[in-house]
């Protein structure tokens, strides 16, 4: 189902972000958001990923049990090892039903290239495996909609590209609806299909782009 | 640097840091000995040697053994209390408003009372024996309440946030997510409520006349003008309560991840 944003209102204090704001997200597709910084970009993967209200209007056909989300940091527990991040992601019970799920993991880590650092602490990752490993644990999840709000922002621009392409060639395998943010107009150009051009506060689409 | 100079220099450097400390104590010690010798009255101010003779004679006899044996569960007693309950409501507290609302002024006005006040009181309700482990509980519960609240208050809401996002199960959010967070602050709770314990044990051991007892041993070594003697059981305290200090901290860091105390990766 595609997710569908109807008269959409949000305000900070007395600065209004989304004011009668209509959008519909495309199913199975990944649907770019450039715009400039504080535009207003995160506060919508916010208010489609259920972490922050809209003041009102509706945004349908989210289910909120299933939803990825790769911020711009890679939120990653630094007390645990990568597997223990991984790991959860998984209900305690079927855990313990003989090592479950530690295929999945295996396998998502090595779709990543990560296939030899489960067992390392994050700290002990660069910037663009801990990322990486954000990106793991997206896919892993079992989700219909992904979020993604300028995860490569803070990668320099080879690590950037490489990435970019794993993400890419993980998706094919395992479409998903995917609302991905950025200013960087080479990074929307690389991955989206559809990109949507965001006007400053209060938020317009300025330009709808199909590629 | 090859491996073994750089081995030699952290093991000469590790040396160099002993040596500094034992040159430190015997410099306290050396004073002690000269203010003893100037004031020249072992019922004032005994010296370090007569102390040491005094812990020697104490160690003849089994009762000393059995006093600090009593005191050191006194003391652990009312601090591990005062940890698990202060973990547990402390959880209880960040995690839930209304419930912070209702702790908040008992744990204030424990706070507030004077520890004198509150071995008085005890002492009125319960057997003497019993009174320097309540009263250790009661002074140091808002001390770990305290801490684990701030340190609940102080977990990365990013994280929080991620967990909501993936519908982490609740039980993995406090396993895995507050405890550790809360970890620094706790270890820090522990390591007060340790240094505080000692002092209000004994001090509610003399005023409740609790015996067997270091407490005890002190007031009777007072009032026999046995200063050597008060000397020395003090000397046993100030041990002790340094040896409890080393070996929990030499537990906790034993017991500590590789993230533990990190700033989050978010």
């Amino acid at each position: 189902m595609s997710v569908i944003i109807s008269k959409l209102y949000k305000k900070y204090g007395d600065e209004i972000i989304f004011e009668d704001f209509n959008l519909v997200f495309e199913k199975n597709k990944i649907s770019g958001i450039l715009g400039p910084s504080g535009a207003g970009k995160t506060t919508l993967l916010n208010l489609c990923s259920g972490l922050e209200k809209p003041d009102s209007g509706t945004i349908e056909g989210i289910n909120p049990q299933s939803i990825s989300y790769i911020f711009q940091e890679p939120r990653l527990l630094p007390w645990r090892t990568v597997r223990e991040n991984l790991r959860l992601l998984f209900k305690e019970k079927s855990i313990r039903k003989a090592g479950a799920h530690e295929s999945d993991i295996d396998g998502m880590l090595k779709l990543v290239g990560l296939g030899s650092v489960g067992d390392l602490y994050p700290q002990e990752l660069s910037g663009g495996m801990r990322q990486r490993v954000a990106i793991a644990r997206a896919f892993l999840y079992p989700s219909e909609l992904l979020l993604m709000d300028e995860p490569f922002s803070s990668l320099d621009y080879s690590l950037k590209n490489r990435l970019i392409e794993d993400f890419l060639k993980i998706w094919e395998q395992d479409k998903r609806t995917v609302i991905f943010v950025s200013h960087n107009e080479d990074e929307i150009r690389q991955l989206a299909q559809v990109i949507f051009t965001f006007s400053d506060k209060p938020v317009q689409i300025l330009k709808k782009e199909t590629l | 640097m090859k491996i073994s100079t750089f081995l030699e220099n952290s093991q000469q450097s590790r040396i160099k840091k002993v040596l500094g400390k034992i040159g430190v104590a015997f410099f306290w010690v050396l004073l002690w000995a000269l203010a003893a010798r100037w004031v020249n009255s072992p019922l004032v101010l005994p010296s370090p040697l007569k102390t040491l003779e005094g812990v020697v004679t104490l160690a003849g006899d089994f009762e000393f053994f059995v006093s600090i044996g009593v005191t050191l569960l006194r003391v652990f007693g009312g601090v591990f209390i005062s940890v698990a309950l202060g973990l547990v409501l402390g959880l209880a507290g960040g995690l839930n408003k209304p419930f912070y609302e209702i702790m908040n002024p008992f744990v204030s006005t424990i706070k507030s009372l004077p520890v004198v006040s509150v071995i008085i009181l005890i002492n009125l309700w319960i057997a003497s024996g019993l009174v320097p482990l309540v009263v250790t509980f009661l002074i140091c519960f808002p001390v770990t309440w305290t801490n684990v609240v701030q340190g609940v208050r102080s977990t990365d809401k990013k994280l929080l946030q991620m967990a909501k996002i993936y519908n982490v199960e609740q039980s993995k959010i406090i396993s895995d997510i507050y405890l550790p967070s809360v970890k620094p602050y706790a270890v820090s709770a522990l390591m007060n409520a340790i240094g505080l314990g000692w002092k209000v044990t004994v001090t509610a051991e003399v005023l409740a006349n609790a015996l067997p007892s270091i407490g005890m041993n002190l007031y009777y070594a007072k009032i026999y003008l046995e200063t050597d003697l008060l000397f020395s059981w003090t000397l046993i305290i100030v041990i002790c309560s340094l040896v409890i200090e080393k070996i929990t901290l030499y537990m906790i860091a034993r017991n500590n991840r590789k993230g533990d105390g990190q700033c989050p990766l978010s």
